[in-house]
């Protein structure tokens, strides 16, 4: 992966612009921020305009003192911790900011909504060898929490973390059922498929951000083609019809017809509650206003809502019997799974959740022997747990247990209620106070993000775990 | 299909060059050229490349994202070096209006086809007009007739996919990734025919 050895150093970044030599930065940084601010958006200009500075700034460093005798890979990393600076501070004014995105970001959103009632894997070539809808979710669960970050490369990561998971899932049902090793071929319907299933909000425009406002230079080489599968998916997605899903013409319809009578019956209960698009234009995870939607639709339904999967599930029960007529099935398994992480990623305290399970993020260097025990009894919970839900739900487990087991899901039904905390960071614009409001933000910032990175770029074996599960699990 | 059942094949080519993705210097002597795999399904794009920068499909190594996208460095006789950025793409014809997003930019056009299918040799054909139209004008074409190893199944000619080739300027080679004949060749031609930027 680009970068992956680079430890994203906004705290590094930071503390060099803290030295009195990088007064003249801080100057440069805050003054671009300010003049920034000040125009009407005009998405071309504000690209070229970010590219130029990071291409200056990036060039002064490497000419200053205080990066003097340092590595090539400190420097990208003085980079990064610029390029995630500004870009927090700017995320509020460049992304989404004209009506035109805003409002391709609705249409896509409403496609998805529908096609992912209907899709199916063969309708977009996957073959049934390299079918696994289950494990799956785990990259859908990669690609939602693309709307958790402000920065360009965070978001990016989200996006190389699906494709990951994605490409070593491929990879396991290769050996398993002795195909072919997947390429593009295989690869490609696999992300649509994910992408659909997935539906992110704003994927137009987080899409759109990257390209514009992540570094040139660092969108290259391999996250250059995954992002560009992404640009793909959602080319291929914005143009759907009945022939690009070898599907009959009057078959689409009907599905189509059937997928919007669906959405408009269950509201947004049954679906994921993102489903009314959020909001536009502003911060993607102020959550008041989808809950203020799903209130005024859902007058007579109680706030459990806004909590997460187990509740979820209780509630998925109670909506079918009340609303049978509209319901023609039951949720799978899988769409509560994704349903209860799409509510999950919405959460700030996300990370608390997983808390529990202190493999989640391990690398395998990063294991003993003597964490077999203490995994394989972690492992035995889940299983439990997982295959008495499923028996509670009335449906049959399948080989991949969900990461959010009732009773730690229940602890946070309160706090999801709260307001998302992260708002200050688009609306602090107090640039006087330079210092301390870049630490202020930054520990926000990096509080999700540097968590993130710490977890997500060791990704190529944090994710081989998960993927793993098929193959070695058993032997 | 193709390379699968070769896995045992285990082939020692170690060109020396580990995959760094940070080399920063791309001057003459060290080039870095995106190339982007075109072709039908399961003509064994993905299986070229394996063989060419593994030498072998490797199922228990993690390194990378399956093949979709993988980076090899090969080394010329005059001592330059270039790094390969493959990008194979989905060859099914729905997903054939997305390939310009993919070969935009690209240095090196590798058309793929399979010598047992005439279908496939035509999709080729189309590939190559595609990248007449709307790829850059200095892009490095090959085409490349795959599974030579099938020749009793053989369907499409030699002498027509020479004659394609040289009709539309193109380098011409027949390979098998299930053997790995030719396909160090192929690549070390296409390296050869590249473009050098002035040395500085």
């Amino acid at each position: 992966m680009e970068n992956a050895d680079v430890f994203l150093g906004l705290h590094d970044f930071l503390d060099r612009m803290r030295q009195p030599s990088a007064s003249d930065f801080v100057k440069s940084i805050k003054s671009f921020i300010v003049s920034f601010s000040n125009n009407v958006a005009d998405p071309e200009r504000d690209s070229a305009s970010i590219q130029e500075f990071f291409s200056n700034m990036e060039a002064a460093f490497r000419a200053h003192p205080l990066w003097a005798g340092c590595s090539e890979d400190e420097l990208e990393s003085a980079g990064e911790g610029l390029e995630k600076y500004v870009m927090t501070k700017l995320f509020s004014r460049v992304f989404a900011s004209v009506p035109d995105d805003v409002k391709l970001d609705e249409q896509l959103y409403e496609k998805m909504a529908l096609f992912q009632q209907f899709i199916r894997p063969e309708n977009l070539d996957i073959t049934p060898a390299f079918q696994n809808e289950t494990s799956w979710l785990l990259a859908q669960k990669e690609l939602q929490k693309i709307n958790m970050y402000k920065a360009p490369r965070d978001k990016l990561v989200c996006i190389l973390n699906c494709c990951k998971v994605i490409g070593n899932l491929l990879l396991n049902a290769s050996v398993t059922s002795n195909e072919n090793p997947p390429g593009a071929d295989e690869f490609l319907p696999v992300l649509i498929y994910v992408t659909l299933k997935a539906n992110p909000p704003q994927l137009h425009s987080n899409l759109l951000y990257i390209q514009r406002f992540r570094h040139q230079s660092r969108l290259v080489g391999e996250a250059a083609y995954y992002f560009t599968n992404m640009l793909s998916a959602e080319s291929f997605i914005s143009n759907i019809d009945a022939k690009a899903i070898s599907m009959d013409e009057t078959e689409f319809e009907r599905n189509m017809e059937f997928a919007r009578a669906l959405l408009s019956g269950l509201s947004v209960d049954t679906q994921d509650p993102s489903s009314p698009y959020p909001n536009y234009g502003h911060h993607p995870r102020s959550e008041p206003t989808t809950k203020h939607r799903n209130k005024a639709l859902n007058d007579n339904k109680d706030p459990m809502l806004q909590t997460v999967s187990s509740a979820a599930k209780s509630k998925i029960k109670k909506v079918t019997s009340e609303d049978e007529l509209l319901i023609t099935e039951v949720p799978s398994l899988s769409d509560l799974e994704n349903k209860g992480a799409s509510m999950l990623l919405k959460e700030d305290k996300a990370n608390e959740v997983f808390t529990e399970y202190p493999y989640l993020f391990s690398s395998v260097g990063d294991l003993t022997v003597g964490d077999v025990e203490d995994l394989l009894n972690n492992y035995k919970q889940l299983v439990f747990k997982y295959a008495c839900l499923s028996k509670g739900l009335g449906v049959s487990p399948t080989s991949h247990p969900p990461p959010t087991p009732k009773n730690k899901a229940q602890d946070h039904v309160e706090t999801t209620i709260e307001p998302s905390d992260d708002e200050p960071i688009g609306a602090n614009d107090k640039l006087e106070e330079s210092n301390d409001t870049t630490e202020d933000s930054s520990d926000k910032v990096s509080l999700l993000g540097e968590k993130k990175i710490e977890s997500d770029l060791p990704q190529d074996d944090a994710v081989a775990p998960k993927g793993d599960t098929n193959t070695e699990t058993s032997s | 299909m193709g390379c699968a059942s070769s896995i045992a094949a285990r082939d020692s080519r170690q060109l020396g060059f580990p995959n760094s993705e940070n080399d920063g210097g791309h001057d003459a002597k060290n080039l870095r050229v995106k190339l982007v795999l075109l072709g039908d399904s399961g003509v064994g794009k993905s299986c070229i490349v394996l063989r060419f920068v593994r030498g072998q499909f490797d199922p228990t190594s993690k390194v990378t994202v399956g093949a979709s996208f993988l980076s090899q460095t090969i080394a010329l006789q005059d001592s330059t070096t270039v790094k390969f950025e493959i990008w194979d793409t989905a060859g099914q014809e729905r997903y054939a209006a997305l390939a310009p997003l993919y070969y935009r930019g690209a240095a090196v056009a590798v058309v793929v086809y399979d010598i047992t299918s005439p279908d496939s040799f035509s999709k080729a054909q189309y590939w190559v007009k595609e990248l007449q139209k709307h790829g850059s004008p200095d892009i490095v074409m090959a085409l490349v007739g795959n599974k030579a190893d099938l020749n009793e199944k053989r369907e499409v000619a030699v002498q027509d996919g020479i004659d394609y080739a040289e009709k539309n300027r193109m380098f011409f080679i027949e390979t098998s990734a299930k053997t790995a004949d030719n396909i160090n060749e192929l690549f070390e031609e296409i390296a050869k025919r590249l473009p050098r930027p002035s040395a500085s």
